[in-house]
């Protein structure tokens, strides 16, 4: 039986597990919810995410939420099949790897996800941007960066190979650049330049791209 | 050589990586960080943690940082000589341990975190006036999550059924509402969840943590 991926594929946590299995060279169904009262009906509330969220992952009798859970699983269970590491069996390695998972989540996602809500997300409700809450959040992720940019100083990838942390960082930094006009944040810093265009080359290796 | 952890001896962050240091069984040196502007030195950012933040963790030569990486570590490295399974080895169980971790820094962690701001920050330490409206707010927003916790946890002790790393996790930001805020009723009101923290807050290793 296929894996299934319950979820959208425009956003960021729907995509961290598609380029997940992509990168474990895994193949699978994409059920793909559009309408968000699907995930609020008692049967996905009680057999899906408690909390109504996407994406899920049904593989075989097995059902796992919440997207860095999923891609967790998938490298746990498959990774030793795949042609690529994305957590290093050695554990000091893959302590560090760990560590740039934290910072994605702790400094890295954050002010970009404001920067989203209110340049994409707004937008398309047809609701006002803050422009306060974008200045403030451009600041925040600039002095992000400039810790990247000395971390990735001679390294194309944050822990030196790439690693699932490379690509927790993935959708948010695609989508900055696609959606937004925020991109420069990127650009002006030479070694976060590099390592982006590194990711982002493989990023359109995927079929799903924005 | 001693394990050593630096950071500051009250906050969530350090008594998440002593919980575990002390599920685990671990003895370990608490260097203590009374002052921030030692955190921000040159040689700090430089070999510690490059945001300037703590707590950092020195294992031997290994130096690692972020708590929950921390913690990470020593469950991959020390786990097999304990008494206790923080995150199973089978990938489906783990995954579920996962699962529910990821809930703790999603849903659970950032009302409780609102709330034991402006109760311990604000009031207590600064000496300010709390903002209620945020933690209005806050309060309606854990009680949303909490029903649900409720009925996670009906027929079982614990998150997955057994104790495991993301019951450790949720374990701290519950002890800072009880011991530091009048909003504990918020677990005791609901049977699964007043349990489940009971539970929590009676294990060895959380009684000398939170001494």
């Amino acid at each position: 039986m296929a894996i299934k991926l319950i979820g959208y594929a425009q956003t960021l946590h729907t995509r961290r597990v598609i380029l997940t299995l992509n990168e474990l060279g895994l193949s699978y169904e994409l059920e793909a919810i559009t309408e968000i009262q699907t995930t609020r009906t008692e049967e996905f509330l009680a057999n899906k995410h408690p909390f109504g969220k996407i994406p899920v992952l049904c593989d075989g009798d097995f059902t796992v939420n919440e997207s860095r859970a999923i891609c967790r699983y998938l490298v746990s269970k498959y990774q030793k099949d795949a042609k690529i590491v994305l957590i290093p069996n050695d554990i000091n390695k893959a302590s560090l790897v760990e560590q740039y998972i934290s910072y994605e989540l702790s400094y890295f996602d954050p002010p970009l996800t404001k920067i989203l809500i209110q340049e994409v997300f707004n937008k398309r409700k047809g609701e006002p941007t803050d422009e306060a809450v974008v200045k403030q959040a451009r600041e925040e992720i600039e002095k992000v960066l400039d810790v990247y940019d000395k971390i990735l100083v001679g390294k194309d990838y944050l822990n030196g190979e790439y690693s699932l942390a490379d690509l927790f960082h993935i959708p948010c930094a695609h989508y900055i650049c696609t959606a937004t006009p925020h991109g420069d944040v990127f650009d002006k810093r030479p070694n976060v330049k590099r390592w982006l265009n590194n990711l982002r080359n493989r990023e359109l290796m995927s079929p799903y791209t924005i | 050589m001693a394990i050593k952890l630096i950071g500051f001896p009250q906050p969530p962050n350090t008594l998440r990586v002593v919980l575990t240091l002390n599920e685990l069984g671990l003895p370990f040196e608490l260097e203590p960080v009374t002052d921030i502007q030692t955190i921000k030195t040159e040689d700090f950012i430089a070999n510690k943690h490059p945001f300037g933040k703590v707590p950092v963790l020195i294992d031997g030569d290994f130096v690692i940082h972020e708590s929950r990486a921390i913690c990470r570590y020593l469950i991959s490295k020390y786990q097999k000589d304990a008494k206790v399974v923080l995150i199973p080895d089978d990938p489906n169980k783990a995954a579920i341990v996962e699962q529910y971790l990821s809930y703790e820094t999603a849903y659970y962690d950032p009302p409780l975190t609102k709330i034991v701001y402006q109760e311990l920050v604000i009031k207590n330490f600064l000496g300010k006036p709390i903002d209620e409206a945020v933690v209005k707010q806050a309060l309606e927003e854990i009680e949303k999550v909490l029903d649900i916790y409720e009925k996670i946890l009906e027929g079982k002790d614990y998150l997955t059924g057994e104790y495991s790393f993301a019951d450790l996790l949720h374990a701290g930001c519950a002890q800072y509402i009880y011991a530091d805020t009048a909003h504990s009723y918020i677990f005791e009101k609901r049977p699964n969840v007043k349990r489940w923290i009971a539970n929590l807050r009676n294990r060895d290793a959380f009684k000398k943590t939170y001494a």
